[in-house]
């Protein structure tokens, strides 16, 4: 079958095509990564998608996309998840490619999206800063421009950059009118990673990994062209891409997979039978299946074409603190053995340590769970 | 001021130089290090008087109350000092004469081994010993490969084992802290029985796990203190973060958690000072070690997510305190375990009045 014509079979056809197109394709190592793979371990499965046509599920064909609708795109997701596959740096596939499709002239259409497709051009994100977290839209990395030579010139600092390390090129939001209100004197540029002036920090976490990064700008020079959309536009187009994105963080998949993985360890350390152990663990699985319907919920709003409102907030919240309640239970049940550094006895599904330290991540990324309750009190509950 | 916390207070000045709160770099640089501790430090607080703090003046010690140890602990802990005094000092109540003097003098370290893998924290042990041998395994030692010398439980009783005995031989794997966990296996290792009553013994174990309480109950302390302060200093909004209501209610929980932590470790101290009974001791040490392990865990994890982004990075002192309580809150038995033990305490005095 050709990647042209999954629209035409029906959801559950689709959903067969792609459990076989992963069970075909997947390299088998690389299934359930307790961590974000690095471009090395990544780029084998970045190809072969590329290769066979699935990098860009959602994107339009004629651009080297899928082409499938929200409806197919969440069967896909779904069973993406389900198999285990890792989740690639996919900045550019996932954030970056749909604003160029909206917002790109024609130039950067057709030099920046098949460079995306092929993997030539690995993207991060930096929107935000030391002093600009959950308060983003104070951001200060500036970019000025130099009208003679025709290019921006950016100085400031970015931080939590995802995969910075493995990135050739950055997406970034800056400050070009300090004059304005906040939110409207800030635009999106793009920039290469291996521009004068720029400079990756990789951060070390709790949990041993260099997912995040810092990147500093100074006097980087892009050309006058690299700015995405109007100057000035740069957080409303951020906001729009806010959408599917928003779903896709609240996932059930971290909370399944550690679901299981507390499971195991319940029987590893022989609590697994015990009545008190059962009926916490029961809690947290009847709390697993009502997030899969509320989930649904959205997911069916997608497949109805409908734009998801700020109470998908909700999702992002019940999935990281679920995940965080079931990695606990994993402290609390594992003793001395939930202390360990590396996995007990060698197994990679015994692993409390580290998806207990994985999990505490996810209440603070992509925007804080503070963050997210004040948007659902201010926009949902329309609280003063 | 009563006697006991002018000592105390004492107790916690003289450990200000091994243990200041304020700053980790030590703690910080000996992580993932082959022993996870300095030998130099160990000596240094050996010749304060640290280790035999709870042995009367005959025996070499100092002599002070358990209400002491723990307040030392409290301190211990607020600076995530990783030399092994808990295990130690534990040790150290058993050990005759001669090997009392060498621990004592920081020459020889003896680590308390008492538990083994797969059987629950207060079922005796599996470990036997037969013709001046031991036979068994015991596990989650921290900081084994300093050791010299080992106290060993098996069912015949208490018995001391070099490290490097025939027979004997220790395994050890890294933890969430910088340290780690040794397993000893002892297929016939020579082994001498230690001058201790079970009773002796128990006691000195509830002790252990009264200080591991307290020690966490200082670590707790430490990271809202550090929390507080970035309240304070960090900035969005145009305001310090800790302006929030939202922020302040949740660090206002952690508070409550600290402090029901400590009233419960004082009264457990005072407890065991006043040589109430037994079962009395042992309960008011599971309520006190249940209490701080669970506290524990909650207040370094809201102290992390408090931090935000920066609470996230190992460059951070904050996560250290996590990764810390990760390791040291099911030492001495897990609160499962301790909770366990109060019910059956508990509900038998209660059925019996």
């Amino acid at each position: 079958m050709t990647a042209t014509d999954f629209n035409t079979l029906s959801d559950d056809e689709f959903r067969l095509a792609a459990r076989a197109f992963l069970a075909d394709h997947y390299p088998p190592e690389l299934r359930n990564p307790v961590k974000r793979l690095h471009l090395p371990e990544a780029r084998r499965w970045y190809e072969i998608l590329s290769r066979e046509g699935w990098i860009a599920p959602g994107w339009p064909r004629e651009h080297g996309g899928l082409g499938l609708s929200a409806a197919k795109q969440l069967v896909y997701l779904d069973e993406y998840e389900r198999f285990g596959a890792a989740r690639l740096p996919d900045s550019g596939i996932v954030m970056l490619g749909p604003l160029i499709l909206r917002y790109g002239t024609e130039e950067q259409k057709q030099f920046f999206l098949p460079r995306i497709i092929s993997g030539e051009h690995i993207w991060c994100q930096g929107y935000s800063e030391p002093n600009a977290g959950s308060d983003l839209a104070s951001l200060r990395t500036e970019a000025v421009l130099d009208e003679e030579r025709g290019e921006w010139v950016i100085n400031g600092q970015k931080i939590w950059t995802t995969l910075a390390n493995d990135a050739n090129w950055i997406f970034l939001l800056v400050r070009t009118d300090p004059s304005r209100k906040k939110q409207q004197g800030i635009s999106f540029l793009l920039a290469p990673m291996d521009a004068k002036g720029v400079t990756v920090r990789p951060i070390v976490n709790i949990d041993r990994h260099d997912e995040f990064c810092e990147v500093f700008f100074d006097d980087v020079r892009v050309p006058k062209a690299n700015l995405l959309g109007e100057i000035n536009d740069g957080w409303n187009m951020a906001k729009a891409l806010l959408g599917f994105e928003r779903v896709f963080i609240g996932s059930p998949r971290q909370s399944g997979y550690a679901l299981a993985r507390l499971r195991r360890l319940a029987e590893h350390v022989g609590c697994w039978n015990e009545p008190s152990f059962r009926d916490r663990y029961v809690r947290l699985a009847l709390d697993l299946a009502d997030h899969i319907s509320l989930y649904e919920s959205f997911a069916e709003q997608i497949r109805r074409g409908e734009t998801l409102g700020a109470d998908v907030s909700l999702l992002k919240i019940h999935q990281s603190e679920l995940f965080q309640r079931i990695t606990d239970l994993m402290l609390e049940i594992g003793g001395e053995e939930a202390g360990l550094l590396d996995p007990i006895d060698g197994d990679r599904d015994l692993n409390p340590a580290g998806l207990f330290l994985v999990a505490r991540a996810t209440t603070i990324y992509a925007g804080t769970n503070e963050v997210q309750r004040n948007i659902i009190a201010k926009n949902v509950l329309n609280l003063p | 001021m009563d006697e006991r916390h002018e000592r105390a207070a004492m107790i916690r000045a003289s450990a200000a130089g091994i243990a200041d709160r304020s700053d980790l770099r030590r703690a910080r640089g000996l992580r993932y290090s082959e022993l996870g501790f300095d030998r130099a430090t160990w000596r240094e607080m050996c010749g304060l008087g640290w280790l035999g703090l709870r042995l009367p003046e005959s025996a070499g010690g100092t002599g002070l109350g358990t209400f002491e140890a723990c307040a030392l602990a409290e301190t211990l802990g607020a600076a995530l000092v990783p030399e092994p005094l808990v295990s130690a000092a534990l040790a150290v109540r058993v050990l005759a004469a001669d090997a009392r003097a060498a621990a004592l003098a920081g020459d020889q370290l003896v680590l308390a081994a008492w538990q083994e893998p797969g059987v629950p924290y207060f079922a005796p042990p599996k470990t036997v010993y037969r013709d001046g041998a031991l036979h068994g395994r015991k596990a989650f030692v921290a900081a084994a490969r300093g050791a010299g010398a080992f106290v060993v439980t098996a069912s015949e009783g208490v018995f001391l084992v070099a490290a490097g005995a025939p027979g004997a031989s220790l395994t050890a794997v890294p933890t969430q802290d910088g340290g780690h966990l040794g397993t000893l296996v002892l297929d016939g290792a020579p082994a001498v029985r230690v001058a201790a009553r079970d009773e002796d013994w128990q006691a000195a174990l509830d002790e252990a796990s009264l200080t591991t309480a307290a020690y966490l109950l200082g670590l707790m302390d430490a990271a809202l203190a550090r929390t507080v302060e970035y309240l304070h200093t960090r900035k969005q909004f145009g305001v310090a973060i800790g302006s929030f209501q939202s922020l302040q209610h949740r660090a206002v929980d952690v508070k409550l958690q600290i402090e029901l932590t400590r009233a419960s470790v004082h009264e457990a101290a005072s407890i065991l000072d006043r040589g109430a009974a037994a079962p009395a001791r042992a309960a008011a040490v599971s309520r006190a070690k249940a209490r701080a392990s669970e506290a524990a865990l909650f207040v370094t994890r809201q102290a992390v997510q408090l931090h935000g982004g920066v609470g996230y990075t190992d460059e951070h002192d904050i996560g250290l305190y996590l990764r810390k309580a990760m390791v040291v809150g099911p030492s001495c038995g897990m609160a499962s375990a301790h909770r366990a033990r109060w019910a059956e305490l508990n509900l038998e005095a209660e059925a019996a009045e």
